[in-house]
C-alpha cells in the first residue's frame, strides 16, 4: 500500500526523481513527518480547513462520525473497521475527509514511473520511501525486476530496521540504498521509536560487505541525537563502514505537525524548534575531516 | 558548540562569489531612479501636428499626409538630452510620457480623460489645458479615426459580437499593428543613407501610367520624406549635444557629449562605425517606430547577433571594455522603459501594467546550425539583470546544443525574481517553420516578439500574434445553451440543442463543434475588417522600409510588402475549455455524480448555497484537470482546440495573393493578462470556475489545479497541438526561490527545461520566482515595492501598477516547491 507519488522530487537521491511513498513503518519515530506512514492500513484524516460541512460523511459512518456545532465533525477512529476507510474514499466532496492509503499493482505503479522517465535523463530515477519499503513483502521485488528491466535508476530509503533476507533479495536491482540512520544507541532508539538497534547495524554490515552502494542519511532531531557526543558516535561507525562515503544531515522540521492533526493524533514531540543549517557545521566539518562527502537536506 | 557568526560570514562570502558583485555605475542609478520615480503622463505634441497636418492636406492620399506628420513630428517635438545619458532620444515631451495617436481612436479621451489619473493600474498624469487641447483634437477626429472605419467596414453582427465580448480586437483598432521587429542587420549595414539610394532607384522605376503605380509614386515619396525626416531628428540631437557641450563645465561630460555630436552625425547618414553608434542607431529605430505607430511589441530581434560584429571589433582594437558596453547597453534599457502608450480602459486591462513588449532575444543558433551564444550575449543578459527593468522584455532562445554556462548564468537572473528571462524552444520553432514555408536560412533567425511569439526579423508582416482575442468558455457555454449567449441574451449561432437534452458528452462535442466552427469564421471575418482599415486607414511608412521586401516591391506591410505573412488571434480560457469538458463528460455522463439539471443550475446560480457549494466542489476535486498529466482531461482539450484549428485552416489573411509567402493564420495563445478582463465576462463555468473570475492564463494550467508538480505540468502542455500554435504555447511557471538557491537546483531547472523543449517539444517556459508572502506585502505597502516586477503570462510588469485584480490572481498561482 502507498499513500503518495511524488514526481519531480529533488532531495531524494540524484537528478530528478519519482518517490513513491510506502504505508506502514516498524519505527514509529516520535518527530515522523509523515504519521500517516506508520500505519500499515488505511489512515483517516480530517481536514477542518477544507470542512464546508456538507454532511456526507456522517450519512455514510454516524457511529464514528459525529457533528461538532456547526464547526465541523469528530471522528472516533476505533469505531471504523479495518475495511470501511475504502467506502468513505470519495464521500467528501470538499476533500476535508479522506483516505490515506492506496493500493497499487505494480503495473500500476510502473504507468506512474514511467511517466516522468524522460525527465530522469543521466541519473534520475524512481525512489522508494515511506514508510518502509522492505515491509512490502513480495511485491518490491517484483517492482524492482521490471525496473532493473527497464533500466529505471531506483533508490530505496530506508531504516534498514527489517529482515535481513527483505534487504538481500534488493541487493543487485538497486542502485543506491539511503539508510535512515536514527541512532546506534540501543536504549535511546528504543525509547524514542518502536526500533531496535541491534538489527539495524546488523543489517547495515552485512549491507555494505556487500558491493551495495549505500549513502547514510541522519535525521538531526533535538533532544534524540542532536549533540556533538552523539554525531560523533554516529559519524565514527558510518566511517567504519566498508564502502561508505556518503553521508547527509537532514535537519528536524515540524512540516508535519498538521498531519498529526488531521489523523488525530498527538504530537508529543511538539515544541521542538527545527533545527537550522547552521547548526549542523560542526558536524559537516567533522565528517569531512574524516573524509566523508556531506550534503544537507539530501 | 559552534560560532553561528562565523558561518553566517562564510555563508555571505559564498553568495558574493556566487552571484558575482553587481556593479552599476553611479550615472546609471541616477538614470534608473528617475525613470522609475517619473509618473506616467500625456504628451499632446504628436496629437498637435498629426492634426495640423491632416488639416491642411485633405486631399493628398494618407500615406503621404502620415509621412507630412510624421516629418513635422520629428522636426518639432521636443527634444532633451538628460544629464549623464550616454544613449539620446526622446519619444516625448518627457520621460514616460505617454503621446497620443489621434489617427487611431478618439472617441475614448473626452470619455476616459478624468479619469486618467485615477485608473486602478496604468494611471497617466494630465493638466487641465491638455485636456482642453484633447477635446479640439477629438472634435476634428469624430468619424475619421481607425476606429470609425474599422466599425463602419464591419457587419452589424460582427459588432454585436465585439460588443458582446465574445471576440475582441479593440486593441487592434485603437493602437494598431505592430508586433513587428525590423531589419537591423541591414540598416546597421547600408545606414539610413542607403535606404535612401534603394528608394530613389525604385522610384525611378515607377511606372505612373498604371494605376498601381501612381499608389507606388506615393509610397516612394512618402518613403523618402520620412527617411530624410528621421535623418533631420537625429542632426537635431546633434545640434543639441552640441550646445550642450558648449556649456558642460564637467570635462568628462563634455568629452561624452562631443562624442554623442559625432555618434549622431555619422549615423544620420552613415552605417554605424563601431558598437556605441550601432546601439544608438538601433535605439532611434526603435524609438521612431514607436512615434510613428501606436501599436506595441515594437521588438529588437536579435540583438546580440546584429550588435556583435560591431562589438567584437571593438574588442579586438580595444577601443571598448565590458563594462563600458554594459553600461551602454543598460542605458539603452533604462531608455526603452521611458517609452510610453496611452489605452483606452477596456484595451489597457488586456495588457496590464502597461510595458510595450519591446523584446529583445539572445542565443539560439547561427544559419549553419551552431550555437550562437558569443559575448555579447552574456554581456546582454547580464546588464538586463543588473538593471531589473520591465524592458526589454528578454527571450533567449534554447536549443539543444547551448552552452550550459550560459543557461546556468540565465537561472541566476531568472533567481532575482523580475521573470526574465524566457525561453523559445529552437526544437520546435525552426522546423515548425520550415514546414510551413519558411526558408531555413530565415527559419534559423527568427526572434521573439512582444512576449513568446516570434517572427523572423525584417521579413515577416505584423502581428504574428495579438489580432482578435476570442473568449474560448463563452462559446462553450453558447453550447450548452442551444446557442444561447446568456451575457447578451442573444443567440448568434443557433445551437444543437440544449444541455439537458444531450443524451451522452457526444452531444456536447458536436455542440461545441457546430459552435466553434462559427466563432472561427467570426473572429477571421472580425479580422479581415480591421486588416483593411489599418491598411487604408493608418499605413506605416518607415516600418514598410524596415521590412523586406516592401521597398522592391513598393507595398507597405499592410498591402503585402513583407516576404512572409503568417498570424494569430488569441484564444483565451485554453485549460478551462478542458477542464469544463472533462467535468461534464465524467461527472455528468460517466459516473453520474452529477444529473444535467443540477449542474446548470449550479453554475446559473454562480454555485451559490450550500447545494451549489457542494457541486462546485466536486467539480474541483473530483473531475480530472489540465496540468497533472492526465490523458483523460490532455487529449479532451486537445480534440476541442483542434476544432478551432482545423476551421482556421480554411481562411487567407488580406495580403493572400499580394506578394507574401503564407497569408495563413495560427492558433495562439499569448494573451498576456487577457485571462482576467476575459473572466471577467464569463459566467460561472463547469470547471467550478465561479463567475467574473480570471479564466486560465495562455496555455498554463487554471491556478490552483496543477497539484503534481512541473513536470506534469510540462506533460501536460506538450499534449496540445504545439505545432498547430505557432502563435505561442505560453506557460508561466512560478517557483519558490529556495528551488534554485543552490547551483544544483538550478541544475534540476535546467535539466527539466531540456527535457520541456528536447524531448517534449514544448514551446515556451518563464518563470516566477517570487514569494507569496513579498507579493501580499508589495499588494499592501506598493511604495515600499515600487521595483518589484512580476511576469505575467510572457512579459513582465511593476507589480504595483497592476490592478487589485491582477495582482490577487498572481498571488493565487500555484508554487511549486522543490524542497519538499
Amino acid at each position: 500500500m502507498i499513500f503518495n507519488i511524488q514526481r519531480f522530487s529533488t532531495h531524494d537521491g540524484d537528478g530528478i526523481r519519482t518517490v513513491i511513498f510506502y504505508k506502514g513503518c516498524p519505527l514509529r519515530c516520535q518527530w515522523c513527518s509523515n504519521p500517516e506512514s506508520q500505519s500499515f492500513g488505511y489512515s483517516v484524516m480530517y481536514d477542518k480547513k477544507k470542512c464546508n460541512n456538507f454532511g456526507d460523511c456522517i450519512k455514510a459512518h454516524n457511529k464514528a462520525i459525529t457533528r461538532i456545532i456547526n464547526n465541523g465533525i469528530q471522528i472516533n477512529r476505533e469505531l471504523i473497521n479495518e475495511n470501511e476507510p475504502e467506502k468513505l474514499k470519495n464521500i467528501c466532496a470538499s476533500k476535508a475527509l479522506t483516505i490515506s492509503g492506496e493500493s497499487k499493482s505494480v503495473d500500476e505503479l510502473l504507468n506512474e514511473i514511467e511517466k516522468d522517465t524522460l525527465f530522469y535523463r543521466d541519473n534520475g530515477g524512481v525512489t522508494l520511501s515511506g514508510g518502509e519499503p522492505l515491509s512490502q513483502g513480495d511485491e518490491l521485488k517484483t517492482l524492482l525486476q521490471k525496473l532493473k528491466g527497464r533500466n529505471i535508476n531506483v533508490n530505496i530509503e530506508t531504516s534498514l530496521h527489517v529482515n535481513w533476507s527483505e534487504v538481500a533479495r534488493c541487493i543487485g536491482l538497486v542502485e543506491t540504498f539511503l539508510i535512515d540512520l536514527k541512532h546506534i544507541d540501543k536504549d535511546k532508539l528504543k525509547s524514542f521509536t518502536q526500533g531496535d538497534a541491534e538489527l539495524v547495524i546488523n543489517n547495515i554490515n552485512k549491507l555494505t560487505d556487500s558491493d551495495a552502494h549505500v549513502i547514510v542519511r541522519i535525521a538531526v532531531i533535538p533532544g534524540f541525537n542532536h549533540s556533538e557526543d552523539e554525531m560523533k558516535q554516529m559519524i565514527e561507525f558510518v566511517i567504519s563502514l566498508k564502502n561508505v562515503n556518503e553521508i547527509h544531515f537532514l535537519p528536524y522540521h515540524t512540516y508535519g505537525v498538521e498531519k498529526y492533526k488531521m489523523l488525530g493524533i498527538d504530537y508529543i514531540f511538539d515544541h521542538k524548534k527545527q533545527v537550522q543549517d547552521s547548526e549542523l557545521e560542526p558536524y559537516i566539518r567533522y565528517a569531512q575531516s574524516k573524509g566523508l562527502r556531506t550534503k544537507i537536506g539530501g | 558548540m559552534h560560532n553561528q557568526k562565523d558561518y553566517e560570514l562564510k555563508l555571505e562570502v559564498e553568495m558574493l562569489i556566487e552571484k558575482k558583485p553587481t556593479t552599476v555605475s553611479e550615472r546609471i542609478l541616477v538614470l534608473r531612479e528617475k525613470v522609475l520615480s517619473t509618473k506616467p503622463s500625456v504628451c499632446t505634441e504628436r496629437a498637435k501636428f498629426y492634426t495640423q497636418i491632416y488639416q491642411k492636406n485633405e486631399d493628398k492620399p494618407v500615406i503621404i499626409k502620415r509621412a507630412l506628420a510624421l516629418e513635422k513630428t520629428l522636426k518639432e517635438m521636443t527634444i532633451f538630452i538628460d544629464d549623464g545619458e550616454l544613449i539620446v532620444g526622446n519619444q516625448s515631451s518627457k520621460h514616460r510620457a505617454a503621446p497620443v495617436f489621434p489617427e487611431y481612436a478618439v472617441d475614448w479621451l473626452p470619455r476616459e480623460m478624468d479619469e486618467l489619473d485615477k485608473r486602478p493600474g496604468d494611471a497617466f498624469l494630465i493638466t487641465e489645458e491638455q485636456k482642453k487641447e484633447l477635446l479640439e483634437i477629438a472634435k476634428w477626429w469624430k468619424g475619421k479615426v481607425l476606429w470609425d472605419r474599422g466599425r463602419a467596414l464591419m457587419s452589424q453582427e460582427l459588432r454585436d459580437l465585439q460588443d458582446s465580448d465574445i471576440i475582441k480586437a479593440t486593441g487592434n483598432l485603437t493602437s494598431g499593428d505592430a508586433h513587428i521587429a525590423v531589419d537591423f542587420y541591414k540598416i546597421l549595414s547600408v545606414g539610413l543613407g542607403g535606404y535612401l539610394h534603394e528608394i530613389k532607384h525604385y522610384h525611378q522605376q515607377v511606372k505612373r501610367f498604371e494605376q498601381e503605380g501612381v499608389k507606388k509614386d506615393h509610397f516612394y515619396t512618402a518613403l523618402t520624406v520620412s527617411i530624410k525626416a528621421f535623418q533631420a531628428f537625429i542632426r537635431r540631437y546633434r545640434e543639441l549635444a552640441l550646445s550642450i557641450s558648449k556649456k558642460e563645465v564637467n570635462r568628462k561630460r563634455k568629452k561624452e557629449l562631443l562624442l554623442i555630436t559625432d555618434n549622431c552625425e555619422i549615423i544620420a547618414e552613415k552605417p554605424p562605425e563601431n558598437f556605441y553608434q550601432a546601439l544608438q542607431l538601433t535605439y532611434f529605430v526603435q524609438l521612431v517606430l514607436q512615434i510613428e505607430s501606436n501599436g506595441h511589441s515594437v521588438s529588437l530581434g536579435r540583438m546580440d547577433q546584429y550588435l556583435f560584429p560591431f562589438y567584437q571589433n571593438d574588442k579586438i582594437t580595444g577601443s571598448i571594455s565590458d563594462d563600458f558596453a554594459s553600461e551602454l547597453l543598460e542605458n539603452m534599457w533604462i531608455k526603452l522603459v521611458s517609452i510610453n502608450k496611452i489605452r483606452p480602459w477596456s484595451h489597457t486591462r488586456f495588457s496590464a501594467g502597461g510595458p510595450l513588449y519591446q523584446n529583445v532575444t539572445i542565443g539560439g543558433q547561427t544559419t549553419d546550425g551552431l550555437d550562437a551564444v558569443n559575448d555579447l550575449s552574456f554581456l546582454i543578459l547580464d546588464s538586463v539583470g543588473k538593471m531589473k527593468l520591465t524592458q526589454p522584455n528578454l527571450s533567449v532562445r534554447f536549443h539543444k546544443n547551448i552552452n550550459n554556462n550560459f543557461m546556468l548564468e540565465c537561472i541566476r537572473i531568472i533567481e532575482k525574481g523580475f521573470g526574465m528571462p524566457s525561453f523559445n524552444n529552437d526544437e520546435i520553432v525552426i522546423p515548425g517553420h520550415i514546414k510551413i514555408g519558411v526558408e531555413p536560412e530565415d527559419a534559423y533567425n527568427y526572434s521573439a516578439i512582444g512576449c513568446i511569439e516570434i517572427a523572423v526579423p525584417g521579413k515577416w508582416g505584423y502581428r504574428c500574434t495579438g489580432m482578435s482575442f476570442l473568449n474560448l468558455m463563452r462559446v462553450l457555454l453558447a453550447s450548452l445553451y442551444n446557442g444561447l449567449d446568456r451575457q447578451s441574451g442573444k443567440v448568434y449561432k443557433k445551437g444543437l440543442g440544449n444541455f439537458s437534452g444531450f443524451n451522452s458528452f457526444e452531444d456536447v462535442f458536436k455542440a461545441w463543434q457546430h459552435q466553434i466552427k462559427y466563432y472561427t469564421r467570426k473572429t477571421v471575418e472580425i479580422d479581415t475588417a480591421v486588416d483593411t482599415a489599418l491598411e487604408e486607414n493608418v499605413p506605416d511608412i518607415l516600418c514598410s522600409a524596415f521590412v523586406d521586401s516592401c521597398i522592391s516591391r513598393g507595398k507597405t506591410i499592410k498591402e503585402g510588402g513583407s516576404k512572409y505573412d503568417f498570424i494569430s488571434g488569441l484564444q483565451v480560457g485554453i485549460a478551462n475549455l478542458g477542464n469544463s469538458l472533462a467535468a461534464i463528460k465524467k461527472l455528468v455522463f460517466e459516473e453520474k455524480k452529477l444529473s444535467k439539471e443540477q449542474l446548470l443550475s449550479a453554475i446559473e446560480n454562480n454555485f451559490e448555497g450550500k447545494e451549489g457549494e457542494k457541486i462546485r466542489q466536486l467539480l474541483l476535486n473530483f473531475a480530472p484537470k489540465y496540468g497533472n498529466d492526465d490523458d483523460y482531461v490532455d487529449l479532451l482539450l486537445r480534440d476541442a482546440y483542434m476544432e478551432f484549428i482545423n476551421e482556421l485552416e480554411n481562411y487567407h489573411t488580406t495580403r493572400y495573393n499580394r506578394g507574401p509567402i503564407g497569408c495563413k493564420y495560427f492558433a495562439g495563445t499569448s494573451s498576456i493578462s487577457a485571462n482576467v478582463p476575459s473572466g471577467a465576462v464569463v459566467p460561472a463555468t463547469p470547471d467550478g470556475r465561479k463567475a467574473f473570475t480570471p479564466v486560465a492564463e495562455g496555455s498554463s494550467p487554471s491556478s490552483g489545479t496543477d497539484m503534481l508538480g512541473p513536470t506534469a505540468v510540462f506533460k501536460s502542455v506538450s499534449k496540445l497541438p504545439t505545432e498547430k500554435i505557432m502563435g505561442g504555447v505560453l506557460l508561466n511557471q512560478k517557483l519558490s526561490p529556495a528551488v534554485i538557491q543552490k547551483d544544483s537546483g538550478k541544475q534540476k531547472l535546467i535539466s527539466i527545461i531540456r527535457t520541456f523543449f528536447e524531448d517534449l517539444k514544448g514551446w515556451h517556459v518563464q518563470y516566477n520566482i517570487v514569494s507569496k508572502e513579498t507579493l501580499l506585502a508589495a499588494k499592501k505597502n506598493p511604495e515600499k515595492y515600487r521595483d518589484l516586477i512580476v511576469r505575467i503570462a510572457g512579459y513582465s510588469a511593476f507589480f504595483t501598477t497592476l490592478s487589485p485584480d491582477t495582482q490577487d490572481d498572481i498571488i493565487a498561482r500555484t508554487e511549486h516547491s522543490l524542497n519538499y
